[in-house]
C-alpha cells in the first residue's frame, strides 16, 4: 500500500557545496540516499515529492561539514499482510516462483499455487495447468495475496499465494509473444 | 435438567478425548498389568455424579491410589476441566465438608465419623467446572477443525523447509536467502545441504516430497480425516448444541459450596439440624434463624439446578414449615410480651385452633345464632341500665371521666386481642360476649364495661405467666 507522508532526516553537506545552489545540492543529496531505501517501519520510499523545510544548518567542528535537519514528503509503499498486489514474476523453481511487486520481493512457495498447476522443468522452468492454457514463467505478471511478511530494519520480504479465487497469471508473456 | 445435559457433554468428552490418557510417565514401560488408560474417563464419569468431593473419599470410592488418582486431576486441572482447592483443616473443617457432602450427596458417605480424628491436614477437593469445560471442548473442536481446513486449503499456512542434514528449519520467508544460483532447490546456510519442504504433520508420511501425487494423496488423507472427525464427534458436537443455551451449573468455590449445602440441608431436615443448638436455646430469638437459612436455599437453587430429589425435598419442607410461622407473626403483633407463650402455643394451637375453630363454627352456626340474638336482647337491657347508671354516676363524679382516659389504650389493644383469642379460646360465650362490644363502640360506656373485663382476663394469663416463670 502506498502512502504520501512527512519524513525528517539530518543531512550532511559538504563544504564544498555550499554557495548559491546550496539548496539544490541538497535536495539532490537527500534524493539519492533516500530514495529506494527500506526503513522496517515506514516501508520503501518510492520518491521524494518535496522539501517541506530545511532547518538551520550546524557547522560540525573539525570536519566543517553542515548538518541541516530536513523535512521532506515522500511516497512511500508498505506491503500487509493480506493485501493484494499485482507482481512480475522473477524466477521460477520446484520450490515455487519469486515474483517482484516494485522494490518488494515476494515468494510463493509451491503449496500456495493451485494444485492443478504442475512444475515443468527444462529450459524455461515453469508452472502449468494440465491443459497448459494457463502458464507460469519468469515475466509473467501474477496477481497474488501476501500471507506473510518479514520486516527487518532495513528490508521488507513477503510470501504471497495464488491458490485464491482471481488470483494467478494476468497476462502471459509466452502466448502474446 | 441442565446438569444432565452437561454431565452427558463431560462423559462424551471424555470418551472423545480422555480415553487413552494414561498418568504414567513415559520412561516407565507400559506392561498390561500398569496400563490405566481409560481411568481418566472413570473418574471423569465419577465426577459428574458428585460436587465438591474431598480427593480421598474420591480415591476410596474408586478403589485408586490416591497418588494415582491425583496425577490425573493434576492433569484435568491443566486441561481446565476441573477447579481444586487445597485447605489445610482440623477435624471442624471436615466435618462442615462432611455435612455439606451428606447433604448433597446422599448414600456416599461412608463412615466419616471416624475422621475426626484427623488433626490439621491439608486436603484437597475437586468439583467438575463446568461453564469451563463448555468452553474447552468447544475450543478443542474449533483448534481440531481449523487446523486440518488450514491444511487442507493450505491457507495461511507458511511452508518449512528442513535440512536433512543439520535439522535445521527454514521458513519461506527466508526463501530470499536460501536460493542457490546453481540449481533450483533451496541450500541450508551453514551445511549448503538441499532443503526439503516440510510435510505436514498429519498426513503424507514416509513419501517423497514435493511430488504432486502427493499433494494429491495428501490432500485426501486431510479430507478424510476431516470427515472423519466431523461424524466421529457429531454426538459431542449435538451435546454442545444442546447445552448452549442452559446455564452452566455453578459449584461456586469450596467454601460457599459447602456453606449453600449445609443450607439446604437446614432446610430439608426442617431445622432440628444443625439449628438445634441455637434454635432451642433461645426460643423466641431462634425463630428468624431458620429463615435465613431458607433465603439462602433459594440462592441456591438460581444457580445450581442440581438434584431434583434435594430440590423438592426442600421446597416441600418450607411449606410445612411456612404456615405456622404466619400465624406466629400476626400473634406477634399482639402478644410480643409473651414470646415463650406464643411459641408453646404455636405448636399445638395453629393445626389445632384453625380447624378446630372452623369446625365450631360449621357446626354450631345455628345455635349460636340464637344464642346472639337473645344476649344480644339481654346485653341492650343491661347496656340501658349501665348507662343510666354511668350518666348518674358521672354527674355525681367528674373524676371517673379520667379513668375513661386511661382506660382508653387498653382497649384499643382489646380489639387486637379478641381476634387473636378467635382462635384460641375454646370457650365461645365468652367471645360472644366480647364481640358484639366490639361493633357498638360508639358508647363511650361500653368501653368502660370492656376495660374491666378485658383488665380481669389479661390479669388472669399474667398470673399463669407469673407462676411459669417462677417454676422455670
Amino acid at each position: 500500500m502506498f502512502f504520501h507522508i512527512v519524513l525528517e532526516r539530518n543531512m550532511q553537506l559538504h563544504p564544498r557545496h555550499f554557495g548559491r545552489d546550496l539548496r539544490e545540492k541538497l535536495v539532490s543529496k537527500l534524493m539519492k540516499d533516500v530514495e529506494g531505501t527500506c526503513s522496517g517501519r515506514h516501508g520503501f520510499i518510492v520518491a521524494i515529492t518535496g522539501i517541506e523545510s530545511v532547518g538551520k544548518g550546524l557547522i560540525r567542528d573539525g570536519t566543517g561539514f553542515v548538518t541541516f535537519p530536513v523535512k521532506y514528503q515522500c511516497v512511500v509503499f508498505r506491503p500487509f499482510k493480506g493485501e493484494i498486489l499485482e507482481a512480475v514474476v522473477t524466477m521460477v523453481n520446484k520450490m515455487g516462483f519469486f515474483a517482484e511487486a516494485g522494490p518488494v520481493q515476494i515468494f510463493v512457495s509451491n503449496h500456495l499455487i493451485p494444485d492443478d498447476m504442475e512444475f515443468q522443468s527444462g529450459d524455461v522452468p515453469n508452472y502449468t495447468t494440465s491443459d497448459g492454457s494457463v502458464k507460469i514463467q519468469k515475466e509473467s505478471e501474477v496477481r497474488l495475496k501476501i500471507i506473510g511478511t518479514r520486516v527487518d530494519a532495513t528490508e521488507i520480504f513477503c510470501i504471497g499465494t495464488i491458490k485464491d479465487d482471481f488470483l494467478g497469471v494476468i497476462s502471459d508473456p509466452g502466448t502474446n509473444a | 435438567m441442565s446438569i444432565e445435559s452437561f454431565n452427558r457433554l463431560v462423559k462424551l468428552a471424555a470418551r472423545a478425548f480422555y480415553d487413552d490418557i494414561t498418568t504414567k510417565g513415559d520412561n516407565q514401560p507400559k506392561s498390561g498389568r500398569s496400563d490405566n488408560r481409560g481411568i481418566a474417563v472413570v473418574i471423569l464419569d465419577a465426577l459428574t455424579r458428585r460436587q465438591w468431593v474431598r480427593e480421598e473419599d474420591l480415591a476410596k470410592d474408586l478403589k485408586l491410589h490416591t497418588k494415582q488418582l491425583r496425577r490425573t486431576l493434576r492433569f484435568f486441572e491443566e486441561e481446565k476441566l476441573i477447579t481444586r482447592d487445597h485447605r489445610k483443616e482440623g477435624a471442624k473443617g471436615a466435618k462442615v465438608y462432611n455435612s455439606a457432602v451428606a447433604a448433597t450427596v446422599d448414600g456416599l458417605q461412608n463412615g466419616k465419623e471416624g475422621d475426626d480424628k484427623i488433626k490439621m491436614h491439608t486436603h484437597s477437593y475437586c468439583c467438575l467446572d463446568y461453564a469451563q469445560i463448555y468452553d474447552v471442548v468447544r475450543y478443542r473442536l474449533h483448534r481440531m477443525k481449523k487446523k486440518l481446513r488450514d491444511e487442507l486449503d493450505n491457507k495461511n499456512t507458511v511452508q518449512e523447509y528442513i535440512c536433512p542434514n543439520c535439522a535445521k528449519r527454514y521458513t519461506a520467508l527466508d526463501a530470499l536467502r536460501l536460493v542457490s544460483t546453481e540449481d533450483e532447490y533451496f541450500h541450508c546456510e551453514s551445511c549448503n545441504g538441499e532443503l526439503v519442504a516440510e510435510s505436514d504433520k498429519l498426513a503424507s508420511q514416509g513419501s517423497t516430497d514435493g511430488d504432486d501425487n502427493d499433494r494429491r494423496r495428501r490432500r485426501e488423507k486431510l479430507e478424510d480425516m476431516l470427515h472423519r472427525v466431523e461424524a466421529q464427534l457429531k454426538p459431542l458436537m449435538d451435546q454442545l448444541a444442546r447445552v448452549k443455551d442452559l446455564p452452566a451449573p455453578e459449584f461456586g468455590s469450596l467454601q460457599a459450596w459447602e456453606v449453600r449445602a449445609n443450607a439446604v440441608a437446614r432446610g430439608a431436615n426442617g431445622d432440628n439440624g444443625n439449628d438445634s443448638k441455637s434454635g432451642q436455646g433461645l426460643g423466641f430469638g431462634g425463630t428468624p434463624m431458620p429463615f435465613v437459612g431458607e433465603t439462602k436455599v433459594e440462592v441456591a437453587f438460581s444457580g445450581l439446578e442440581e438434584k431434583g430429589d434435594i430440590k423438592s425435598e426442600v421446597s416441600v419442607t418450607p411449606m410445612k414449615v411456612l404456615p405456622p410461622w404466619m400465624i406466629k407473626e400476626g400473634m406477634n403483633l399482639t402478644k410480643e410480651q409473651r414470646g415463650e407463650v406464643k411459641q408453646e402455643s404455636n405448636m399445638e394451637g395453629t393445626s389445632a385452633a384453625a380447624g378446630s375453630s372452623d369446625d365450631k363454627k360449621s357446626i354450631g352456626f345455628e345455635d349460636v345464632k340464637n344464642i346472639q340474638d337473645e344476649y344480644i336482647k339481654a346485653y341492650y337491657e343491661a347496656l340501658f341500665k349501665r348507662q343510666k347508671e354511668q350518666e348518674e354516676a358521672t354527674k355525681l363524679l367528674p373524676e371517673t371521666s379520667t379513668t375513661d382516659g386511661v382506660y382508653n389504650p387498653s382497649t384499643e389493644r382489646q380489639v387486637g386481642m379478641k381476634s387473636k383469642r378467635e382462635e384460641e379460646d375454646e370457650g365461645e360465650d365468652v367471645e360472644w360476649e366480647e364481640a358484639p362490644p366490639a361493633g357498638n363502640t360508639t358508647t363511650g360506656n361500653l368501653k368502660v364495661d370492656l376495660n374491666v373485663q378485658a383488665d380481669a382476663s389479661e390479669d388472669d394469663n399474667d398470673e399463669e405467666d407469673d407462676i411459669d416463670w417462677e417454676e422455670g
